[in-house]
């Protein structure tokens, strides 16, 4: 029974775990907004490498450079769509 | 057909490395696709009109039950993979089983979460706000909802068929799909839910 639980699959799980109940002091404490997105930031960007790395075994294969290179390029990608937009269309107004 | 031993079946022929890479660069579109639903999301959530705004309508309870069953699903299909390398076929057809009922568990929330919106006056038409939460939340469950049928046929060849290249390398290519759903929901968990909530 033990070999099909391996330490870091059970290891990644309690991490997502407790970074989700990190995230969750949001909703329950009071804090300020800059402080509350700084906390889900972090949580959420460290929970999804977790899960690339611990998970998805990113790292393991012969074609690991193209692979991550691939992923970061997404990540490029999503994240300027994202940042571009706020710029031009959000904090340009404020 | 090559088989390499030294790498676990699901990479041991030259056709399954190109599978599983090919399959990355398809995840590697679905973050950009996820991205601009963000992107959007972002310079709509202020535009709610005459409806009502997400701290309204987000209800905790069902928001933490999904985060806790997708999370968990994710763990469970990671077990699965392992079960698989260590060639153990119930282990992997039962964690696969486990992993299935998860994702219906979650789809079933997320269709009350729906309905529950539609009854207090949140629907696509309602305004920019809920128009955009919909679409998000929609795409990503169509994904869940896509997965939960190719996870079960790939449940029956396994069942059939055994650990064979095609199988595991089909298996694995299936967790890498969940494992990506779950890290789109905890994006949507974090700066849809607890940024609307906060």
């Amino acid at each position: 029974m033990k070999e099909l639980f391996p330490a870091k699959q059970v290891i990644g799980f309690v991490f997502s775990l407790i970074l989700t109940a990190v995230a969750l002091t949001v909703y329950f404490l009071d804090m300020s907004f800059e402080m509350g997105i700084t906390i889900l930031l972090v949580t959420a960007f460290i929970q999804a490498a977790l899960q690339l790395v611990f998970f998805m075994h990113a790292g393991e294969s012969e074609d690991k450079k193209a692979i991550y290179t691939n992923v970061y390029y997404g990540i490029a990608i999503a994240l300027v769509t994202v940042f571009g937009t706020l710029l031009t269309l959000i904090w340009g107004y404020m | 057909m090559k088989i390499d031993h030294s790498q676990p079946l699901e990479y041991g022929t030259h056709q399954n490395q190109m599978n599983i890479l090919g399959f990355w660069i398809f995840l590697g579109a679905e973050i950009m696709l996820f991205g601009t639903l963000f992107a959007s999301y972002f310079t709509l959530e202020n535009g709610v009109g005459n409806g009502p705004s997400g701290a309204e309508i987000f209800e905790i309870t069902p928001v933490l039950m999904e985060t806790i069953i997708l999370l968990t699903s994710s763990f469970t299909i990671g077990l699965a993979t392992h079960a698989m390398r260590i060639n153990n076929k119930k282990a992997t057809l039962a964690f696969l089983a486990i992993t299935l009922v998860l994702g219906l568990s979650f789809l079933s929330v997320e269709v009350y979460e729906f309905i529950h919106y539609y009854h207090v006056g949140a629907t696509l038409q309602t305004s920019g706000f809920t128009a955009i939460l919909l679409t998000t939340l929609g795409t990503h469950g169509a994904h869940v909802t896509f997965g939960l049928f190719w996870g079960f046929f790939i449940l029956l060849q396994i069942k059939k068929r055994g650990f064979t290249p095609e199988t595991t390398n089909k298996s694995f290519i299936f967790s890498l799909y969940w494992h990506f759903l779950d890290v789109v929901w905890i994006f949507i968990f974090s700066f849809i839910y607890l940024k609307g909530m906060m």
